[in-house]
């Protein structure tokens, strides 16, 4: 759950105090828990929601190395985009660039917040479609098509960076 | 039944870089370089998700979390 956090928000620290918000709202919350549901995809979908919620409020889904996606211009693009180098200095800083520095993690970070947790989902936490739905209240489809994009995405970008 | 002229889709594609392709379909695959280029390419993306390290919180995050829980004390008192 922590590898996911921390992949959706790429700051170590925050992705700390989220993994603790989600594990205080568990417990506090553990009765209304719905024991048809696998507990782990419980624990996930607070956590994915955390994470979403972080996003869309602090707007860090313009975390795209090549700007927000509202941007249009050369100019746009480059106010918004995100330097991997502008925190080197501090050493926090420097274990997220080793940890999360590699070219598929920097793809990744490329990818929307919702492919982004498909992609986690699926890959890295081995989960199958359906639980994937069930947790992040999604259509089985939609599911699907999200991961096939992500993985599409992926493809490209890592492509670019061969190129 | 499936027709072994069709080429594969995404799902099979992924089934196959999880090595569980039904035979029959793995035919179509030895037969068509399309399919064949698409699915390695999958399988390359496939592995190095699936090869991405897992994350731990730093020491001390469950202390932390376990001091913002309520506990059902046996008074039947709940305390932070």
């Amino acid at each position: 759950m922590f590898s996911l956090l921390y992949r959706m928000v790429r700051d170590r620290a925050l992705a700390e105090d989220l993994a603790q918000e989600t594990f205080v709202k568990v417990l506090n919350g553990i009765k209304s828990y719905r024991p048809e549901f696998k507990f782990s995809s419980w624990i996930f979908k607070i956590a994915n929601n955390a994470a979403i919620d972080h996003l869309r409020r602090k707007h860090i889904d313009t975390l795209s190395l090549d700007g927000a996606p509202s941007a249009e211009t050369p100019d746009q693009m480059r106010a918004t985009s995100l330097q991997l180098g502008d925190r080197a200095e501090s050493p926090l800083a420097e274990v997220e660039n080793r940890e999360l520095g590699t070219a598929i993690e920097r793809a990744i970070a490329r990818l929307r917040p919702e492919y982004r947790s498909c992609i986690l989902l699926r890959h890295v936490e081995g989960y199958s479609y359906e639980e994937i739905a069930d947790t992040l209240d999604l259509p089985l489809g939609t599911v699907k098509t999200y991961i096939h994009r992500a993985r599409n995405e992926l493809r490209v970008y890592l492509e670019d960076r061969r190129d | 039944m499936t027709d072994n002229t069709m080429h594969l889709t995404t799902d099979e594609i992924e089934l196959w870089a999880q090595g569980l392709l039904p035979a029959a379909r793995a035919i179509h695959l030895a037969d068509c370089s399309l399919c064949r280029v698409e699915a390695e390419r999958e399988r390359k993306i496939i592995l190095e998700l699936v090869q991405l390290p897992k994350f731990a919180p730093n020491a001390g995050s469950w202390t932390r979390v376990m001091a913002q829980v309520k506990v059902h004390a046996p008074s039947g008192d709940w305390t932070a």
